[in-house]
């Protein structure tokens, strides 16, 4: 598969496509050039483009989004519903951005691949979507099975209370070792600690059942796609 | 070190204080302050550095000038030292000190004033960068960077940890080169060449781009073994592509925060400029390291991002660098 990831730095990204590998079994190759956002409100701001981009000018079959909570509503099973939409929640707000966008966007099929070879090989009718939402950032999902304290459980039962249990500058302590890291000893403690999930990402489906779950459900539902 | 500075009636600085963090990035239009701020923190060194420093029994009667009083953080909280003049002179050439009395406070004077001396400002220029330089002018680095070469041959020679490891960091964010080297040119001058990874080719360093050279120069000062105890960088994003500001954020927090780069070496102040958004996205998780210089009319003040008292909630759904292209920060050109 060829795929995009989109997230909040350069370290989120090299973890986020270790999980990714992990999740789908299987090898997969990255969009190039990658791509970047400054944080989550341009994330959002920016899918509408990027999903017009892939479809148009690349061989992309999926992007997959992850953004940090921060102290935004966390995705709830309520969420689920249909047509539902919580308009405070990450995970329901790029959903609603992929819908929109790709529903604007015509099939593949109606714009068969020219002959000229320079152009993307594209397969699939329209890019998959695959969103997670790091709770309430990405060293959460780091910490996940060395800390049983820290889960989406903890975090959201924390927000209700009105006192969260710990803070994103604590969360950063405690994976690097400082609140400043270097980009490269980001990069080196993100995909160690990810790297611990090899094989079985039961555990950070069981403790971030939403903002991981959702990415896992999403991914693996691209396999059932693929294969019929 | 500099722990405040007080200005009264300071060119458009009327009347204003900024606190003083280790890392202090400075926003705000053309006119607002920021360079006056780095311009007293160089007559602050220059002025202490002079051997005839008056003492508090020499009081100067400049009360109706202009005036900027500086405090420090311990172990020099006790000590003030005030430039000013008198209202018709024209720059604040005359200094005050006041610490306390006895051998101990004019040993903690002394001590201060040395570190004093290791105040240093930059305005990288990438065209006096491009240039061979002088080999023996290598000692430390020029308010422009002139004599990059020079430094770096002399940090290859006598601080080779030190400069490995300034290659690796520069190598691992400029991926198409691979290291350095020097060559001899005209009478004792020295050349910066640059490898580049897939060629055989070097490049001299009048060929290398503007951002390139101004990152380097970054580097060079980051990884100084023995670097200055306060640096001034203005225009800090300038000629680096947006995707890799965040290595020139890494390389001053290199300086100020050395513990988190398990750099053996004091705290480096940094105080730095920026026009540039994006670089100000960077200091999410920090705002209280932005100060925002506001101009009103003829007057200019300084205010520290987190003592707006919304300012957490305004960040909630907006990135920094937007809220301060937007105008809700201040910090933005009169209209
Ligand atoms: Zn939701």
């Amino acid at each position: 598969m060829k795929l995009a990831l989109l997230s909040e730095s350069p370290a989120d990204e090299a973890a986020l496509s270790v999980l990714v590998g992990y999740v789908l079994g299987a090898p997969f190759t990255r969009v190039q050039p990658t791509l970047r956002a400054r944080g989550w409100p341009s994330v959002e701001q920016v899918l509408p483009a990027i999903l017009r981009h892939l479809h148009f000018n690349t061989e992309a079959d999926g992007l997959i989004v992850v953004v940090d909570s921060d102290s935004s509503v966390v995705h709830t099973p309520q969420h689920e519903a249909p047509a539902y939409h919580h308009p405070g929640c990450r995970i329901c707000r790029l959903r609603t951005v992929f819908r929109r966008t790709l529903k604007n966007l015509p099939l593949n099929t109606a714009h068969p691949t020219p002959a000229n070879t320079a152009h993307p090989q594209v397969r699939r009718e329209r890019v998959l979507r695959a969103v997670g939402l790091a709770v309430p950032a990405m060293e959460a999902w780091y910490l996940c099975g060395r800390d049983t304290s820290i889960t989406e459980a903890a975090w959201t039962q924390g927000q209700a209370a009105g006192r969260v249990p710990y803070s994103r500058s604590e969360l950063k302590w405690r994976v690097y070792g400082t609140e400043r890291p270097t980009l490269p000893h980001e990069i080196k403690r993100a995909v160690q600690e990810v790297t611990r999930h090899q094989g079985d990402v039961r555990r950070l489906e069981h403790d971030f059942p939403q903002g991981f779950g959702s990415l896992a459900r999403d991914l693996r539902s691209w396999r059932a796609e693929s294969s019929c | 070190m500099i722990s405040a500075v007080h200005f009264k009636n300071f060119k458009a600085l009327r009347s204003t204080a900024v606190r003083l963090e280790p890392f202090n990035l400075l926003i705000g239009p053309s006119g607002s302050g920021k360079t006056s701020l780095i311009e007293a923190l160089l007559r602050l060194r220059y002025l202490a550095g002079q051997a005839t420093a008056p003492g508090p029994t020499s009081a100067l009667a400049f009360l109706n000038g202009p005036q900027i009083e500086f405090h420090f953080h311990p172990p020099f909280q006790n000590v003030r030292v005030t430039l000013g003049c008198q209202a018709d002179e024209l720059s604040c050439h005359r200094l005050r000190v006041d610490h306390p009395p006895g051998l101990a406070g004019a040993g903690q004077w002394a001590e201060l004033r040395t570190q004093l001396q290791g105040i240093r400002a930059y305005l990288l220029d990438h065209q006096a960068m491009g240039a061979p330089g002088l080999r023996s002018a290598g000692t430390e680095l020029a308010a422009n960077a002139s004599n990059l070469a020079a430094v770096l041959a002399q940090r290859a020679q006598q601080a080779p940890v030190a400069f490995a490891h300034l290659v690796t960091d520069f190598c691992r964010i400029m991926p198409e080169f691979s290291g350095f080297d020097f060559r001899g040119v005209g009478e004792g001058h020295v050349e910066l060449r640059a490898a580049l990874r897939d060629s055989p080719e070097r490049l001299s360093c009048e060929n290398l781009s503007q951002g390139t050279l101004y990152l380097l120069a970054i580097l060079t000062l980051a990884h100084d073994p023995q670097p200055p105890t306060l640096v001034c960088l203005e225009e800090a994003d300038r000629g680096v592509h947006p995707r890799l500001l965040r290595e020139v954020r890494d390389a001053l927090y290199r300086l100020s925060y050395p513990v988190a780069t398990e750099t053996p070496r004091p705290v480096v102040q940094v105080v730095a400029t920026t026009h540039a958004p994006y670089l100000l996205d960077l200091f999410r998780d920090h705002p209280s390291e932005i100060v925002l210089a506001h101009k009103q009319g003829n007057a200019a003040s300084f205010e520290r991002l987190t003592d707006r008292p919304d300012v957490l909630e305004l960040m909630r759904e907006t990135n920094l660098g937007d809220l301060w292209y937007s105008g809700i920060l201040g910090g933005i050109p009169g209209d």
